[in-house]
């Protein structure tokens, strides 16, 4: 469902380079056999991720906290935290094995050619700082413009991601601005220099319901007019059911589960997958956040041999703790990492 | 387990001991102390001796730390001088903690605009430097050390008074507090019992650290010759007649120096050393001056970070 | 522009001023407050300042005339003509009413007006003093920085144990054993003596360079411990993050954002620092041989120059204040919009 052509710029949401930027086909994120330690290198909390984005596809990473998928995205974004290292494994952006990039690569890329939006948008801006500044500054450091410039791309910007009065709040302060307010800016911010790929950290967990869905409905916006490859994180199935393409289910630090979304809503393989599907469906979205799976995941970084849900799995059979247990392809670009999955495939 | 005994265990005044660092510091304050009280007696040689044959000397066995411009022997003149130093060091210490730490109590419980008045006071205060106010008192009063110190101690009572009144405002407020008044018990009785046993940890660090910053300010008086008339021996004297003779032994000025600053760094440890003990609360104390890694937080207690889900 | 907010979710829109205009009242208020509270303490201080003086209990008039022209009717007549016989506070008004048109008295032994004497040798400890708190936020400043970011390393274990060494030793400690080190053994700085700007700046900042050397290591000391702190803590936050998936280049990071944000409690140390630098110049002064306040202050202590000793302290409360003042203005006004560590 990747898109291959895209329409003519109609207005400033629209890329500005014009060219496209590379082939179809050359995944935008690749991720091979991810592996990544934490604590210094004293536990490992992300196993063997592997997954793919291309051009113009929005990817869900969805899972519970302490699922790896947060550590993943900051691994594919090269942010990540003190103590915490790629062990194994590969990162590609565009082709270009980014892995063991440099800080001066990372400055390179950052901004250019991947924008980030985070949870909690207020504290990943300057609070002293005035936000149309601080967008303004990406665009004078980045896109080399004069201040002048700057601050009409900036008050552009703000309009396109559907801010009103945006001279006003150009002047203001984070802590001046509302959640949804600021989770704009900076989507803003993100996409202000035309990158490639958006990795989006729980961008929406934080406001409110209606919010969430014209910030949703931004993002799918900015990826139908200029293209952009979108990496979204959430705990929250039905928000990305609503907007993803593709679904990467995680547990315990691994994939469980990966496949176009409606291959995964409609034939969930992985128990985990169903249950989550399951607690997703409930209508009352109060009781949503309610453990409606019985058990607690396993500890970060514990060793486990074999199935790592298994000790809450329903459909747990004696061969699930045998040894580990392989990703096997079960329909059309549909993974499962499942005994029974592996199973049914072969007897096919 | 074997029983600990009140003074050694945990909470008792001696815990503070468990520090190698402390425990350094206080051997070297001990024998300060020592000095201070018999110094002048145990002098190997009479501190005012001069002898003319035997200037500029380096250390030798006669001389352990070697003879200054007069001949004189340099140890004795220094254990000879830590008597004065320390003495008028000590009675500002004493203004200060009184004048200090006494408002501090009982601005608390005299009203929000006596409150405000004092403190602006106790800004005011800290503000100033003591130099020209002992200066301006010795034209008053005479030039002797212990006049001299009183505007020092005076001016080193806004901590004594931000301490004791940060501790008070802290505990008074307490249910205990409340409760024992209910009881019966009147407000000076409470505060006497309770809150100043409370108190008293803090003001041992603030204590400790105006002790030291008392001690160099005596060295910079007797210094600057105020207050003493040679040939009395004080350490800031002598590093005063040691700058003037340093073309011919430019090495001198480091022995007092390092007298000075081995003093006031056992005061900082021990400062140290009871602040950790004022916050016996936390986990695990780690030693802020010599690292023995007793547990995963660093010297200046950072988090180890976090991994993000 | 109507005073209803049409935006949703807009908090602060209804009817209040521009955003800028707003956070700077709010902070000229704040000074104001300032203001109003430091001038009365500007009049206790020099009211004890000018009672220590008059506090003597000797006599002036009959140090000025002599042992031997002292004679009761010759003292009596002197008290009179210096107001010595009026009630104290009555002296002190006037005195202050003298001094705020510049007019100190007279010394008694020299007859010199003593703002005279006092305005030739305040620019030598001023000067000092100033240029030591400049080298202190160089050396400090970038001391702290870099053990913020290599923090664990052996830099930041070395500041930390050279900064805590630093501030057990005076001033006049630390000026001698640069004496020794730099001028004596080595000679590449002079020992002592005071060159004015007029005649040359090179020779001015080589003869006070190692007294603000001096001076300038204890506050580098407070303000790469306070700086190291405040930038390690700044650096851990998000917006840090959030500036480098910017792509913004790290150099720019640290100092437009880590930096000016953890600067604050760092800067304010400067203004709390600058009275004890004022006094360690003193010291300064009798170590290198400067021709500063103290050694004005000192004689006439030990001579009961009164007016001169009264004019002094008036003159150094009245700096210590304004510095004072004038810090906390500029770090209200330049922190108005309230950031800085952990905001």
């Amino acid at each position: 469902m990747a898109i291959d052509n895209r329409k003519p710029p109609p207005d400033l949401l629209a890329s500005r380079s014009g060219t496209g930027r590379q082939a179809t086909g050359d995944d935008v994120l690749r991720l091979d056999d991810l592996h990544v330690s934490v604590h210094g290198g004293a536990a490992t909390a992300v196993r063997g991720v592997s997954l793919r984005i291309r051009p113009g596809e929005i990817v869900g990473l969805v899972g519970e906290s302490g699922s790896g998928k947060t550590l993943t995205c900051r691994a594919a974004l090269g942010v990540l935290p003190d103590g915490c290292a790629v062990e194994r494994g590969t990162v590609s952006f565009a082709g270009l094995d980014v892995t063991s990039l440099s800080r001066r690569g990372w400055e390179r890329l950052h901004g250019s050619h991947m924008g980030a939006v985070f949870q909690d948008p207020a504290s990943y801006l300057n609070p002293v700082l005035t936000v149309g500044g601080q967008l303004a500054e990406v665009l004078r450091v980045k896109l080399r413009m004069t201040r002048r410039e700057a601050r009409r791309r900036a008050l552009e910007l703000f309009e396109a991601v559907g801010l009103r009065q945006p001279e006003r709040v150009y002047d203001q302060i984070p802590a001046e601005l509302s959640g949804g307010m600021l989770q704009r800016v900076m989507i803003a911010i993100a996409i202000s220099c035309d990158p490639q790929l958006l990795v989006a950290d729980e961008p929406t967990t934080a406001l409110d319901v209606t919010i969430q869905a014209e910030v949703l409905e931004l993002l799918r916006q900015l990826r139908d007019e200029r293209g952009l490859a979108i990496l979204f994180v959430s705990h929250d199935l039905a928000v990305i059911t609503a907007l993803c393409d593709r679904i990467v289910v995680f547990y315990a630090g691994e994939v469980v589960e990966a496949g176009p979304t409606g291959e995964i809503a409609q034939r969930p393989r992985h128990p985990y997958t169903q249950a989550l599907l399951r607690v997703a469906s409930v209508g009352d979205f109060r009781r949503r956040g309610l453990e409606v799976i019985a058990g607690q995941p396993p500890r970060v970084g514990a060793d486990i041999t074999g199935c790592r849900f298994a000790p809450r799995c329903p459909l747990a059979v004696p061969e699930c703790a045998a040894g580990p247990i392989r990703s096997v392809l079960a329909g059309d670009q549909h993974e499962v990492r499942c005994v029974h999955a592996a199973r049914a495939v072969t007897a096919s | 387990m074997r029983a600990r005994s009140r003074v050694t265990g945990r909470n008792g005044p001696g815990s503070v001991l468990r520090l190698p660092s402390a425990r350094i510091a206080v051997g070297v304050l001990v024998a300060i102390a020592f000095l201070a009280v018999f110094g002048s007696a145990l002098a190997p040689q009479n501190p005012l001796a001069i002898n003319s044959d035997a200037l500029f000397q380096g250390p030798g066995s006669h001389h352990l730390l070697g003879t200054d411009y007069l001949g004189r022997d340099v140890l004795s003149r220094l254990m000879a001088g830590t008597r004065l130093s320390v003495l008028t060091a000590l009675e500002a210490v004493g203004i200060g903690l009184v004048l200090g730490a006494i408002p501090g109590v009982a601005t608390v419980f005299m009203g929000s605009s006596v409150d405000f008045a004092v403190n602006r006071v106790s800004d005011a205060l800290m503000t100033l430097p003591y130099i020209f106010f002992a200066v301006a008192v010795t034209a008053a009063l005479g030039n002797g050390l212990p006049q001299a110190m009183i505007p020092v101690g005076i001016l080193l009572a806004p901590p004594f008074f931000r301490v004791t009144r940060a501790a008070t405002l802290e505990h008074a407020r307490a249910q205990y507090v409340e409760a024992a008044e209910l009881l019966g018990a009147s407000r000076l009785h409470v505060v006497r019992v309770h809150v100043l046993r409370k108190v008293l940890p803090n003001i041992a660090v603030t204590t400790a650290t105006i002790t030291a910053a008392a001690l160099l300010a005596v060295s910079f008086l007797t210094f600057l010759s105020i207050g003493v008339q040679p040939p009395t021996p004080t350490w800031g004297g002598i590093l005063s007649s040691d700058l003037a003779y340093l073309a011919q032994d430019p090495w001198a000025p480091f022995i007092p120096a390092a007298l000075i600053a081995v003093t006031v760094g056992a005061l900082n440890a021990l400062a140290d050393a009871f602040r950790d003990r004022a916050h016996a609360g936390r986990l695990v104390i780690a030693d802020p001056i010599i690292r023995t890694d007793l547990s995963l937080e660093g010297a200046d207690g950072d988090r180890q970070p976090q991994a993000a889900a | 522009m109507t005073a209803i907010s049409l935006t949703r979710g807009d908090a602060g829109a209804a009817g209040a001023a521009r955003p800028r205009r707003r956070r700077g009242r709010a902070a000229l208020a704040a000074i104001g407050g300032g203001l109003a509270v430091l001038v009365p303490i500007v009049f206790l201080s020099t009211f004890i300042t000018y009672s220590l003086g008059a506090l003597s209990n000797s006599n002036p008039a009959a140090t000025i005339l002599g042992q031997d022209a002292a004679t009761p009717a010759a003292v009596a007549r002197l008290d009179n003509a210096l107001g010595l016989n009026q009630p104290l506070v009555v002296q002190y008004w006037n005195w202050l009413a003298q001094a705020v048109h510049g007019n100190l008295g007279r010394s008694y032994f020299t007859q010199i007006p003593v703002s005279q004497s006092i305005a030739q040798r305040l620019p030598v400890d001023l000067s000092i003093a100033i240029l030591a708190l400049i080298l202190a936020v160089f050396i400090g400043g970038t001391a702290g920085t870099v053990a913020a970011i290599r923090r664990g390393g052996w830099f930041d274990r070395g500041v930390t144990i050279v900064a805590s060494a630093v501030t057990t030793l005076p001033a006049f400690v630390v000026g001698i054993l640069l004496v020794v080190l730099f001028a004596v053994s080595a000679h590449v700085f002079p020992a002592n003596g005071y060159v004015p700007p007029s005649a040359g700046l090179g020779p001015w900042l080589s003869h006070i360079f190692l007294p603000s050397l001096a001076l300038s290591l204890a506050v580098s000391a407070d303000i790469a411990r306070q700086l190291r702190t405040s930038l390690v803590q700044v650096l851990e936050q998000n917006y840090i993050v959030g500036a480098r998936v910017r792509g913004l280049p790290y150099r720019r990071i640290l100092f437009r954002h880590a930096l000016r944000n953890a600067a604050g409690p760092a800067l304010v140390i400067l203004g709390y620092d600058f009275p004890q630098v004022l006094a360690g110049a003193v010291a300064a002064e009798a170590v290198f041989s400067l021709p500063g306040l103290g050694q004005l202050l000192l004689p006439s202590a030990q001579t009961r120059d009164i007016p001169v000793v009264q004019g002094l302290l008036l003159v150094i409360s009245v700096v210590v204040i304004v510095v004072n003042l004038v810090v906390n203005a500029t770090l209200n006004w330049l922190y108005r919009t309230g950031g800085g560590v952990g905001a």
